[in-house]
């Protein structure tokens, strides 16, 4: 990995929410382009990871490398997260689109209110993003009137609006219907192959295996497997890892 | 029903609805706007979870709700008229009616808002908006949705309350009607007669509450 690549690390990053410790001083560093697939049980802390990676929530302590600067993620001031926040993505796993705007206004809000663009751009923007995704028919469609997986595709549109440096998925299609998940990874793996930097709390082996970069493993609030994704399937030094792999594999079949 | 009776009752009714037309509506409309924006900010402090904020927000609201809307009239009019404040009528009725709106209203903002799924908060921040770009363009629209029925059904109450603003020297509706009575001794179908005039008001809102609802309903979100 050449340090000139590297866009964002964490590290010694931990959490706890009560008497729980959620996440036990993580590492983890991602280089441009980098599509990194975040696997593990339930509890294991992924999701917790990401949200804290973009201050959705406060980690105890923890450093954290964005685009050339340091900071401190236990005690962040407003306008650094804004600002880094304006480079960055996040798809929800429930898709979050604004409930009173239309698929449209879900787009170019951000555009319009956070960054200050004129009208005319943000809606040529989001034009062209939704019609990336699929969803440009539907543009004057409220949330209510579009499916889950749609819903979603327009989340990946809004997030893809912004320009990010990076997009962060929170289990992306873990609320879809086993028969909308199709086309909201079509629309991930289309994102990957143009070379946004991804990372991508799932539990999708196919996606994790055939899409991503690298595969990073979480247990227990610790990473124990973080690897090009190739090796991690087929040859995970840690022994959970192979568990949970085969596990996993075996209750797909 | 006796030709007496009937002029009386015909003379009286613009004698009746005109006070309606200076003093309950307009007095209605202006309290109930200042009692909303008294209701979201009051909301809003509660949901900030600042300590002495919130403590200020628990007492304004445990202290009016707790209270006769009559006596709070009185201690406005009467009682501060005593220690030097004198306020007319008007204004004194306006305050205290925004002041009582503002407490009741205050319950129903912030069930509303709460009612608005934190995901909307967290998306708008994802997206680089400002807490207040949040608030007010996302969230508030939906509160609002929530709040419009309940906010509605205190609006009605509040014109219908107006009634009290007799004992405080407003010469609104139900005065005049006082006065009426104690002119022609016809205290039933006076009464009835306000009575109706009232309704008619309270008609009007409701026909604008459903079509309020029908505007708002355009959103479509479950």
């Amino acid at each position: 990995m050449s340090e000139e690549n590297l866009l964002i690390s964490v590290s010694g990053l931990r959490k706890r929410f009560n008497d729980v410790e959620v996440l036990k001083d993580v590492n983890l560093s991602i280089t441009k382009g980098d599509v990194i697939a975040i696997l593990g049980s339930s509890g294991s802390g992924k999701t917790t990871l990401l949200r804290c990676m973009n201050f959705l929530e406060k980690a105890d302590a923890g450093q954290l490398f964005f685009d050339g600067s340091t900071y401190d993620l236990s005690d962040m001031d407003r306008k650094s997260i804004v600002s880094i926040r304006k480079k960055t993505g996040f798809v929800f796993q429930n898709y979050n689109l604004f409930r009173n705007k239309s698929a449209l206004q879900n787009v170019t809000e951000g555009l319009i209110t956070g960054r200050k663009m004129n009208k005319e751009k943000a809606v040529q923007i989001a034009r062209q993003q939704l019609d990336k995704v699929g969803m440009l028919d539907r543009q004057d469609h409220y949330p209510s009137q579009l499916s889950g997986g749609q819903q979603q595709r327009v989340a990946i549109a809004r997030a893809m609006a912004t320009d990010p440096e990076i997009i962060y998925f929170d289990e992306p299609t873990s609320a879809l219907d086993p028969e909308l998940i199709g086309e909201v990874l079509s629309v991930m793996r289309d994102l990957a192959s143009s070379g946004m930097t991804m990372a991508v709390v799932t539990h999708e082996m196919n996606f994790a295996r055939n899409v991503s970069t690298r595969s990073v493993f979480m247990d227990g609030g610790v990473i124990v497997e973080d690897k090009p994704t190739r090796d991690f399937f087929e040859a995970p030094d840690s022994e959970r890892t192979k568990k949970f792999i085969n596990f996993i594999e075996e209750s797909r079949k | 029903m006796s030709d007496r009776l009937i002029n009386i009752l015909i003379d009286s009714f613009p004698k009746i609805i005109v006070p309606g037309l200076i003093y309950t509506i307009p007095m209605t409309a202006i309290a109930f706007a200042i009692s909303l924006i008294i209701a979201i900010a009051t909301a809003l402090i509660q949901i900030a979870d600042i300590k002495v904020l919130k403590n200020i927000a628990r007492f304004y609201i445990w202290i009016i709700r707790g209270t006769p809307l009559l006596v709070q009239l009185f201690v406005v009019f009467y009682g501060l008229g005593q220690i030097g404040i004198k306020l007319s009528p008007v204004v004194a009725g306006v305050l205290t009616f925004s002041i009582n709106e503002g407490a009741y209203s205050a319950e129903t903002m912030r069930a509303a808002f709460e009612s608005v799924p934190k995901g909307q908060m967290e998306a708008g921040e994802c997206v680089g908006m400002s807490y207040w770009q949040i608030v007010r363009r996302i969230v508030l629209p939906q509160a609002m949705r929530t709040a419009f029925p309940p906010l509605s059904n205190s609006l009605i109450s509040m014109m219908k309350d107006t009634s009290l603003l007799a004992n405080i020297t407003v010469a609104e509706m139900f005065m005049s009607a006082q006065r009426i009575v104690a002119r022609t001794y016809e205290p039933l179908w006076i009464y009835i007669e306000v009575g109706a005039i009232y309704l008619i008001f309270s008609t009007f809102l409701t026909m604008f509450q459903r079509y309020g609802e029908k505007k708002l309903n355009t959103y479509q979100y479950k």
